[in-house]
């Protein structure tokens, strides 16, 4: 099953080792990982977004992309604040980003209990990243090992939220693994 | 046999992250990005196009179909490249910024392959 998943670390150091470990999982043939990056919710509430420094047009574009899939991410609700907020999508919402999932939008009711809202705290960094897993034990095992909490939300329900119209989430998640030079660990 | 196809399949899609990394790092240069940075990128796409098609026969129909995305894609890159290096300005950042997004749905639709591969070789593993 396809899936976007945000995996939720307390600090940044982790966060990596995390996007580490998910490219490591798609070596072994684990999980097919489609494309990821890093955010990261400062003290003051605002979310930064790795991105390779990119000329203002296309920084814009990585911005309000990123921005709406962390609102989708965060349930129907959040696609409102995401879409319309790009990359300070952080500074909403009172000190967390996320709010309970409408599970009526669901395809299923079998999907609704799988799928999760991701919420993420001042100081706390999450792994954006869009898989295919078989089974999501391969994932949650390797990051519960690091300290992560695995959130996901079915590919497919994601893509026909109306939120979405008019961004295309994938375009704005690197297709391998980025680290930043100043954060290489 | 199989698993030489997964390998293969495993080898285009490094190349084709290649080729979004130097259109992105490209795009990233202070002061632009020069001639040769574009030419470069050209012919990479080129020689990933040739790959991808190479290793279309060898698949099944789902991979297949993804994998001719996949070359439309790279022909897209290698398009909108070549409209780089004739253009200036504002034309000449769209062209770059297509030519990204080209790059990454190239990526993404051999990541697909990819996925559809490891699925069927999951599933016969679990017969």
């Amino acid at each position: 099953m396809r899936n976007y998943i945000a995996v939720i670390f307390s600090d940044i150091g982790q966060a990596y080792k995390g996007l580490h470990a998910l490219w490591q999982l798609d070596a072994e043939d684990e999980i097919t990982v489609h494309g990821t990056t890093v955010v990261h919710r400062d003290e003051w509430g605002e979310i930064h977004v790795d991105t390779k420094e990119t000329q203002p047009a296309l920084a814009t574009a990585v911005g309000v992309g990123v921005g709406a899939l962390l609102g989708a991410l965060a349930g129907p609700a959040g696609a409102a604040v995401g879409a319309a907020g790009g990359a300070a999508v952080g500074a909403v919402g009172g000190g967390t980003l996320g709010i309970i999932t409408d599970a009526v939008r669901a395809d299923t009711r079998e999907e609704a209990r799988e799928e999760t809202a991701f919420v993420l705290n001042d100081g706390e960094s999450a792994v954006i990243a869009d898989v295919t897993e078989e089974w999501t034990t391969a994932v949650d095992t390797r990051m519960r090992e690091l300290g992560g909490i695995v959130r996901r939300r079915a590919w497919s329900t994601l893509r026909h939220d109306a939120w979405f119209s008019g961004y295309t989430p994938d375009n704005y998640l690197y297709p391998y693994e980025y680290i930043p030079p100043g954060d290489r660990i | 046999m199989s698993t030489s196809i997964h390998k293969d399949l495993g080898k285009i899609r490094a190349a084709a992250q290649q080729l979004h990394a130097a259109i992105s790092d490209a795009a990233a240069k202070r002061g632009g990005a020069v001639k040769a940075d574009l030419e470069a990128v050209g012919q990479k796409a080129r020689s990933v196009t040739e790959s991808v098609k190479a290793s279309m026969e060898a698949q099944d129909e789902t991979a297949k179909k993804h994998l001719k995305e996949a070359v439309a894609d790279l022909e897209a890159v290698q398009k909108h490249t070549s409209e780089a290096l004739k253009n200036s300005g504002q034309a000449f950042q769209a062209s770059i910024r297509q030519s990204l997004a080209d790059a990454r749905a190239s990526v993404q639709k051999v990541s697909e392959a990819v996925a559809v591969k490891r699925s069927a070789e999951s599933h016969k593993g679990r017969k």
